[in-house]
């Protein structure tokens, strides 16, 4: 450390003279109440990432269940409607502290060098995750990497570098949360002897209630988009759960799957195949002769939207049953569509048994809509949308 | 805990101690994986445009959206009287982040994404924006009006009260 006390002195000049920042809202608790509320908001964030992440890529340990039904709309939702909702409160975090980046000396010994150096992956991968997020439920890409597997990793990076934030900073931002109190033990000094003036804490409660206020009213016109009692309030939200054809929003059309053709031919034919004692080929008015079945499901978008819809269609366990699949089996569902990811989706023995696991063939008493995968999707509790595999030529049981 | 204040020049500054060392070698271990995971990734990852484009965002604020904040602030320090530079400040700020989190749709980027979907970007997002600026500067109005009153109210009594700097 003997060489950092050799660089030049720069404590006297602008902007590392102590005082270049005069306002009194770069303080010690300012920064401790965001701070808490952005290790809250990007551990809800992270915890319901890593759902959506196993829920698609799951690791041998892991089995997505199919109770509740509704638990990757929460979880998913909860994903964008904290993401955005932290917007203003990274952003307000790094306008209070940012003297301190001009503090000088940089560095007082190896824990300050390495506490100060995580702090570049930590505000560079905060404000990636939050601006990547953002761009993605928009369907804006001016980027060449994949969102999803970027996203993730860089996950991994920015709560690491949480992880080295909150040891750095557990102490200072408990005693900046203690209360003030006038300056009685010179061994332990109040934190910020200029708290005590009442100007500078409506100052700050004022500017807290101004960040905590945007916050809120971002979700209060995002949330919509997945908390259907607020659909209408929506304004900035991408979608709305209330259009698009038959009612609800599509993520991926027939035209750019590259469906239009095929899904109406009149050589579909819906095939159960695998390990099966009786292989199955159906019309889809075979299909429809079977046994139908009906189940209330949401459609769960990645990007924070969701829509609760009626379904109607065949069960994926009668199919197993009637194809002779083996007690236990999980299946992949294949896709019309001839290329592009999501051509193909997993479904475990809990989903694939679960008797509201549905090869639906309506949507609220209709037939589906090209869009929503005519002629057949798959429709299942607790899946991610693009898991709920539209225009379905074949059950392939493993 | 620690006795940082014992041996360190900065104690409040300067982190330390056991805690901060098992949180620092856990931390850079995620991290480690983190870049790994990156790394093993590609292409699809682009580690170098993602790279770029970590040290861009930081840049990005430090350099620019920062300086340009403070800039603001010295001006509405300057310009307003205090009881309403808070209410104008939240306003300033809330607006830039509407815009901001609107601006993809505003622009209309999704839609161009996938042009034959109608169901992105349904709305007219500039009268959205709009009316969302036009509830922000309301409670702009209400606050600093409120912020007035009861300001010039509770200097009424003793003459002074709470007068800031």
């Amino acid at each position: 450390m003997a060489r950092l006390t050799h660089l030049p002195d720069l404590s006297a000049h602008r902007p590392f003279r102590e005082g270049t920042f005069s306002s009194p809202l770069h303080s010690e608790r300012v920064a401790a109440i965001l701070g808490i509320a952005l290790g809250v908001s990007f551990s809800i964030c992270f915890a319901t990432g890593l759902y959506s992440h196993f829920a698609q890529h799951p690791p041998t340990w892991f089995e997505l269940p199919a109770r509740p039904a509704g638990l990757y709309r929460v979880t998913q939702g909860l994903h964008v409607a904290t993401g955005i909702a932290t917007i203003p409160i990274l952003l307000a975090k790094l306008w209070v502290i940012y003297p301190k980046l001009f503090r000088w000396p940089p560095f007082t010994n190896v824990a300050n060098v390495v506490e100060r150096v995580s702090l570049l992956p930590l505000i560079a991968g905060g404000l990636f995750m939050l601006g990547s997020g953002l761009a993605n439920i928009n369907l804006w890409y001016p980027w060449k990497f994949s969102f999803p597997v970027t996203h993730y990793w860089v996950a991994w990076i920015t709560m690491g570098a949480l992880v080295v934030h909150v040891g750095a900073k557990r102490l200072i931002t408990l005693r900046a949360l203690r209360p003030s109190r006038p300056a009685e033990d010179p061994a332990d000094p109040p934190f910020e002897a200029e708290a005590a003036a009442p100007g500078v804490l409506a100052d700050r409660r004022g500017f807290l209630a101004g960040v905590f206020a945007t916050s809120g009213l971002l979700t209060l016109v995002t949330v919509g988009q997945t908390f259907s009692p607020l659909a209408k309030l929506a304004l900035l939200s991408p979608r709305r759960p209330d259009v698009g054809p038959q009612g609800f929003p599509v993520n991926r059309t027939a035209r750019t799957a590259g469906v239009l053709e095929s899904a109406r031919s009149p050589d579909y034919r819906f095939v159960v195949d695998g390990k099966v004692a009786r292989p199955l080929s159906l019309t889809v008015h075979e299909l429809r002769a079977m046994d139908q079945h009906s189940a209330v499901l949401p459609i769960s978008c990645v990007e924070g939207w969701s829509s609760s819809q009626h379904w109607t269609g065949v069960r994926m366990v009668d199919l197993l049953h009637m194809a002779g699949a083996a007690p236990g089996a999980s299946v992949t569902v294949h896709s019309l569509q001839p290329h592009r990811s999501y051509r193909t989706s997993d479904v475990n023995e809990a989903q694939s048994h679960d008797r509201d696991t549905l090869l639906a063939l309506r949507v609220g008493g209709e037939e589906l809509d090209i869009d929503h995968g005519y002629p057949v999707r798959l429709i299942g509790p607790d899946r991610p949308g693009v898991m709920q595999t539209k225009w379905v030529t074949r059950v392939e049981v493993r | 805990m620690t006795s940082d204040s014992e041996v360190e020049p900065e104690p409040r500054e300067a982190p330390g101690g056991a805690p901060f060392w098992i949180g620092a070698v856990v931390g850079i271990g995620i991290m480690a994986y983190g870049v790994k995971g990156l790394l093993d990734a590609a292409p699809s990852t682009q580690p170098n445009q993602v790279g770029v484009s970590l040290l861009g965002l930081d840049l990005l604020h430090d350099a620019i959206v920062a300086p340009i904040v403070c800039l603001v602030g010295v001006l509405l320090a300057r310009l307003l009287p205090r009881r309403v530079r808070g209410p104008v400040r939240a306003g300033l700020f809330a607006s830039a982040i509407v815009i901001l989190v609107g601006w993809a749709a505003l622009r209309g980027y999704g839609h161009d994404q996938v042009p034959d979907n109608p169901t992105v970007d349904p709305l007219n997002y500039g009268t959205a924006v709009l009316t969302v600026l036009a509830v922000v500067w309301a409670g702009v109005v209400i606050w600093a009006i409120a912020a007035s009153w009861l300001g010039r109210r509770a200097e009424r009594p003793e003459g002074r009260g709470a007068r800031g700097r």
